[in-house]
């Protein structure tokens, strides 16, 4: 860019800047040249590769309460999602058994288009109840299970990627679990790990997706935590990496990063979470001293990064437009279809109208963000709406 | 716009052509801070045809979505950010269902003017000003220097003819800087920025109907706004007598001064005199027969002072590219008459009419009825 002007990155569930712990660790593999073997290799450089691949494994599955065979890595968060619902759905239905799939509105675009594709395979796809702040509560889920046997796997967010809801997952899986007792439980944890506690085990969950560059890991890598003996149909066909269930060679570079970004999330949650909760209070004061704007999403129970704001009126990409000009990052929904410029899905899903769908701007704080930064945003926001405004 | 290098802050209207690219370039040069912004218009008929052509490194058409990336790519190489605005519903009721409406009631349509109009110096400029840009710029071969809109200086590429409706507000915020530039230096240009669409060709079809057929396009919206369809069913080819001489496959496919693809008997060249929606004839006749002597401008925009009621001696353009024609212009409210000096030929109703004084447009409007010459 040629425009010189400080840089306040508040678009973290978009991604995040990589932990220098984190990228030492990639670094570190990449230049030891004992580190470049196929971790599938018999020989001693293989042996040295695995070694790292099942370090990071262990990590995770430590760190997010699973056991290490638990453990898949993919491509990222994406690759996760499509895995657990593809993979389980086809798998339950090469056994004959119920394969529908019931999911909600609010979930990203990696789950939603998952089951679309399910659906033209056949497949049934049912989607339970949000109210207009996004929650989703277990009599929802039971209601919308019940007398629908062909749904054989609930798949729900255990936090929301816009709104920054976070979600009861113990209590859904419980009241998926009362209803049918052998239905399986996936939830995409991509916008929850290192923001809140996340544990496998206690929240009795069949499958469970994570991505690394959400958790100041690198790009291009993630997880599917799932039952030891689980069966999920492969998505590629190759060989018998990650046992059968993601073949192609591991990356791993990638793979030692995803581990470390994972154990420091956890470590440090409580310090991480405390941080971000203080900023995000700060910024709905603020936001609140703003006369018209309108806050999205439940604040009760949330991942504390996520502020979702509207703008009535107002385009919201001409807000987000003129804030970067001014060197602040945000965004006006998930990523993934903000460079489509449709709508926010989650807002939609919320029962608002496609201009109020427009109009809404997510401001994602992270670990390293700063009070300054969201004074910045506060203060350059009256200025880029009134110009907007004036111009609507 | 008014003739200022003070530097500041401009939105570079970026098609994904080497035109708006090297705009953006000059522009850069002169010290501006410059913020390139696309429109997105359109669903493409087909998105993958389009992506392929520009790989294929044909050029898209303008503001696909192939065409965007490029935009972007650009902007990346010049070091510039790069937005893109959803403008989809805007354009497809200002320009695609317009197109639609004036090909079913037997006229020409302009839909270059329209967008220019209704979406490009409208909202685009108050777009810019919501960005706090003191200006827009585009990539047209006109000068808006001095708050005043003349021809481009490259004759062959001069596009003044499509922007007499953008509004005086519009045109004093807008700069134009290949305005005194030739399309040949203008790829010179773009090759030593090494811009990537540096070569590519220029866009002849309409962007909305790239690759498919501007019939199909006209019969489907026009289904889709529920306008009566009669008129776009086949027809008969008769003379000025009223003999029928063959068929035509829809009014829409037809406009005045045509003579190709005419499906009628006999070996004397027939042109294409009139096109009448209610009875879906079209009027054929000899080349002489196509010589018009005046014609009356309606929905006049204005672009400069002009004398009301009063006789100017102007020049009038009826269709890009073809010379500007001596005129005795008289101008009534949003009505202009023009007498051309001598007859010219093949005019089509819906069609834009510009009034030039030497190189500025000082007005324009649409061809509303025309008086035929005598024989």
């Amino acid at each position: 860019m040629c425009y010189s002007v400080p840089v306040i990155y508040l678009d973290h569930n978009a991604t995040t800047p990589i932990d220098p712990r984190v990228r030492a660790r990639i670094i570190e593999v990449l230049e030891d040249p004992r580190l470049q073997g196929n971790p599938s290799s018999v020989h001693a450089w293989g042996q040295r590769a695995r070694a790292v691949v099942e370090r990071a494994r262990r990590s995770v599955a430590r760190a997010l309460g699973a056991e290490p065979l638990e453990v898949t890595f993919t491509s990222g968060g994406t690759e996760a999602d499509n895995l657990a619902l593809m993979g389980a759905a086809r798998s339950l239905r090469a056994r004959g058994e119920a394969c529908g799939i019931l999911t909600s509105p609010l979930e990203h675009p990696a789950v939603l288009a998952a089951a679309k594709a399910l659906a033209a395979e056949g497949g049934a796809v049912a989607f339970v109840a949000v109210d207009p702040r996004g929650r989703i509560t277990p009599e929802a889920v039971t209601e919308a299970l019940r007398e629908r046997p062909e749904i054989g796997l609930v798949s729900l967010a255990a936090a929301n990627h816009e709104l920054g809801n976070a979600y009861d997952i113990p209590a859904l899986v419980a009241a998926a679990r009362a209803v049918r007792p052998e239905i399986l439980f996936h939830t995409d944890a991509v916008q929850a790990v290192g923001k809140i506690a996340v544990d496998f085990r206690a929240w009795d969950v069949d499958l469970l997706s994570l991505s690394g560059h959400k958790l100041y890991g690198p790009k291009g890598v993630g997880a599917l935590l799932h039952r030891r003996h689980l069966r999920l149909e492969p998505l590629l066909r190759g060989g018998h990496q990650e046992r059968g269930r993601r073949p192609g060679t591991e990356g791993t570079p990638q793979i030692a990063g995803l581990g470390l970004a994972v154990d420091l999330a956890v470590a440090e949650l409580e310090l991480r979470s405390a941080h971000v909760r203080g900023l995000q209070r700060r910024l709905r004061r603020g936001l609140e001293q703003i006369a018209g704007l309108r806050l999205y999403g439940d604040p009760e129970v949330s991942t504390g990064n996520t502020v979702s704001v509207g703008v009535p009126e107002c385009e919201g990409q001409l807000v987000l437009i003129n804030l970067d000009l001014a060197g602040i990052m945000v965004s006006t929904g998930s990523a993934c279809t903000a460079g489509t410029l449709e709508p926010s899905p989650a807002i939609l899903a919320l029962g608002c109208s496609e201009e109020e769908g427009r109009s809404v701007l997510r401001v994602s704080l992270g670990k390293d963000s700063q009070e300054a930064d969201v004074d910045a945003l506060l203060a350059a926001l009256p200025g880029a709406i009134a110009r907007v405004r004036a111009e609507a | 716009m008014k003739g200022e290098t003070k530097p500041m802050r401009v939105v570079c209207a970026m098609s994904g052509g080497v035109d708006s690219s090297v705009a953006a370039a000059l522009l850069l040069d002169q010290g501006h801070e410059v913020i390139g912004m696309t429109m997105r218009l359109y669903d493409a008929p087909d998105e993958a045809r389009g992506r392929a052509a520009a790989q294929a490194g044909r050029g898209g058409s303008c503001c696909s979505p192939a065409e965007i990336d490029r935009a972007k790519d650009v902007c990346a190489a010049l070091g510039i950010p790069h937005y893109t605005v959803d403008e989809r519903r805007r354009f497809a009721a200002a320009v695609i269902d317009d197109f639609a409406r004036e090909y079913a009631g037997g006229r020409t349509p302009n839909p270059c003017v329209r967008c220019n109009e209704h979406v490009k110096f409208g909202p685009l400029l108050a777009r810019a000003r919501a960005l706090g840009a003191q200006a827009l710029a585009t990539g047209h071969y006109a000068r808006t220097d001095g708050g005043i809109l003349r021809r481009g200086v490259d004759p062959s590429k001069d596009q003044s003819y499509f922007l007499f409706a953008m509004g005086e507000e519009a045109l004093a915020n807008v700069m134009m800087p290949l305005g005194t530039w030739s399309k040949d230096r203008v790829r010179e240009r773009a090759r030593e920025l090494g811009l990537v669409n540096a070569d590519a060709p220029d866009s002849q079809e309409l962007c909305f109907v790239a690759g498919g057929s501007h019939a199909d396009v006209v019969e489907r919206r026009a289904a889709a706004l529920g306008l009566d369809l009669d008129p776009l069913a086949p027809g008969t080819i008769v003379d000025r007598g009223g003999e029928v001489l063959g068929e035509h496959g829809g009014i829409h496919r037809v406009t005045v001064g045509q003579r190709r693809g005419l499906r009628i008997a006999g070996n004397a060249p027939r042109y294409v005199l009139r096109v009448l929606p209610e009875s879906r004839q079209v009027v054929v006749g000899d080349a002489d027969e196509l010589a018009v002597a005046a014609i009356e401008i309606g929905d006049l925009r204005r672009l400069a002072p002009l004398p009301e009621g009063g006789e100017l001696r102007a020049e009038v353009q009826i269709r890009h590219r073809s010379p500007a024609t001596p005129a005795s212009v008289r101008i009534v409210g949003d009505v202009a008459l023009a007498r051309f000096a001598a007859p010219v030929r093949a005019v089509a109703p819906g069609q834009a009419a510009v009034i030039y004084v030497g190189e500025q447009v000082v007005a324009g409007g649409w061809i509303a009825a025309s008086e035929e010459a005598p024989a």
